[in-house]
């Protein structure tokens, strides 16, 4: 991810504070959830809900 | 005669009942242990004896004029520094919550002393659940009873290493990812997360609100079976309570597995997250015993153990991150290193990820449901290696992420780890069984089976 993006997305965040002090962390972070992010496959039914999101042994 | 502070908790309680031996008399042989062997494995946060041992008199007390709390009446216990012990810091491992000061008992806790059980204090955590095992933080990291130079697995990390080593024979624990099973798997005891919902989490400071459960470690099956006995049952003040009746878990020990249906995930530690060679031949060597006790085994195809993986880290970083975020945003180097590497990506993940996840998630449901409809119990792989040096971060980095345990935090199934041997180096190996929402005690039955037929809660680590 961009520096930039990534000090953008941080600042909109409110983590100024983490983006000054620890920036290899904050950056770590960010590549962390692109890479995270990417893994997840859509879901293949649209009608799916996730709603409750956990509730074992209910509506299932 | 077996020393004190190797006495199941099964055992310790009937010897109290037959008054062969005191409350006051085993919590200070434990405490004894505790001073003798602490120092070397950092187990304990703040340890509370003159609380314990006042507790001992009074159950001794109770005991001796025939008023019997109930079955862990006398019997002292190790909790993790993530659930509140009222009077006691919950300290989560962490430089921002020093002084925090429990008002109340979590409800596990109050199930506890209903019980009889005797706390004797706060036990060592990766940060938060979450941050560790590091060397930045207020306290130091458990180390493995095994061999100190390991890591004892985590983030229940004290409860591991504590039951192991003898300083207590029970301990509670939670478990996100895996943090109860991880630590089992590690120090070769037995450690069980129960069926989500199962167990309250009132009073536990949260990691993830749809993956956190609450659960026992113990060095046999049947200790894991009393606690879950003390702790389980509805809960209406925590909003994920089921309203299950499910009693006497430990009713289906010692009936065997003959004729019962295992289904073994091999594709998990075989072409998933490929295991280290003595975790592999572990496993087909309980799949052996357990046909050799009746059981029949036959693979069974889940879907990737990364793919879980990922479901699991999205929900889990996304909700801890709404739990950390004002923190986080104002002082960020409170926090250890390992704490702000794997809380901070929760500030990066779309919203739509998340939901995304959660969607994926009634699928893998769905998934393991199908599974249970052909099989009694899932047997598959806890952790893919041995655990690795603590000091080598690297290696711990490396090797902590190759385990099959957060699926069931994704689905919310019962699973159980236990040891499966020992590796050439002396360090345990791990084996995971999973059930049916509910079906907990049928876990108790395959685990009691194989601690049985091997003697696995007959091995000791060599020390003290």
């Amino acid at each position: 991810m961009d520096k930039d993006l990534i000090a953008a997305l941080a600042e909109a965040a409110g983590l100024d504070k983490a983006l000054a002090e620890f920036p290899e962390d904050v950056a770590a972070a960010a590549a962390q959830a692109l890479r995270t992010a990417a893994a997840i496959k859509a879901p293949s039914d649209p009608a799916a809900e996730p709603w409750p999101p956990m509730r074992v042994g209910i509506g299932l | 005669m077996t020393a004190l502070h190797w006495l199941s908790a099964t055992d310790a309680a009937q010897a109290i009942a037959r008054r062969d031996v005191s409350p006051v008399e085993l919590t200070r042989a434990l405490l004894a242990r505790i001073e003798q062997l602490d120092p070397k494995l950092h187990v304990f946060i703040r340890l509370d004896a003159e609380a314990a041992l006042d507790a001992a008199r009074a159950a001794e007390t109770e005991i001796v004029n025939g008023r019997p709390r109930g079955k862990l009446h006398g019997i002292p216990v190790g909790i993790k520094d993530i659930i509140d012990v009222a009077g006691l810091p919950t300290t989560c491992h962490s430089k921002i919550l020093l002084d925090n000061v429990a008002k109340t008992d979590a409800a596990v806790i109050a199930r506890l002393r209903e019980a009889g059980a005797i706390v004797l204090g706060k036990l060592s955590t990766h940060e938060f659940a979450i941050g560790g095992p590091s060397f930045d933080l207020p306290f130091p990291p458990a180390r493995n009873p095994w061999n100190p130079d390991h890591h004892p697995g985590g983030s229940s990390s004290g409860a591991g290493a504590g039951v192991a080593a003898g300083l207590f024979p029970l301990a509670l624990g939670s478990d996100t990812g895996g943090s109860v099973r991880n630590p089992a798997s590690c120090c070769g005891i037995v450690g069980m997360k129960p069926t989500y919902g199962l167990v309250s989490r009132r009073g536990v400071f949260p990691l993830s609100y749809t993956l956190d459960h609450i659960g026992p470690l113990t060095r046999t099956v049947a200790d894991s079976a009393l606690v879950l006995d003390a702790i389980a049952g509805h809960d209406p003040a925590d909003p994920a309570s089921a309203p299950s009746t499910a009693r006497d878990f430990g009713r289906e020990i010692g009936c065997g597995v003959k004729g019962l249906r295992i289904g073994f995930i091999r594709h998990f530690h075989q072409t998933d997250i490929p295991a280290h060679p003595e975790v592999a031949a572990a496993l087909e060597e309980v799949a052996r015993v357990l046909e050799a006790e009746g059981a029949s085994i036959r693979s069974v195809t889940l879907p990737s153990l990364v793919e879980f993986a990922a479901v699991n880290r999205v929900i889990l970083t996304s909700e801890a991150y709404s739990v950390h975020a004002t923190w986080l945003r104002e002082h960020p180097g409170d926090y250890g290193k390992l704490s702000r590497q794997r809380l901070l990506p929760g500030a990066f993940i779309p919203a739509g990820v998340y939901v995304d996840a959660q969607r994926r998630r009634t699928e893998m449901i769905a998934a393991i449901e199908d599974a249970l409809r052909d099989f009694d119990v899932l047997l598959c792989a806890s952790s893919m290696d041995p655990p690795s040096r603590i000091e080598d971060a690297a290696e711990t980095a490396r090797t902590y992420p190759r385990q099959a345990r957060s699926p069931f935090n994704v689905t919310g199934h019962p699973a159980l780890a236990m040891m499966a041997g020992l590796s050439r180096d002396g360090l345990p190996l791990s084996v995971q069984f999973v059930g049916r929402y509910f079906h907990d005690a049928s876990l108790y039955r395959v685990a009691g089976t194989y601690e049985r037929a091997t003697e696995a809660d007959k091995r000791r680590p060599p020390i003290g």
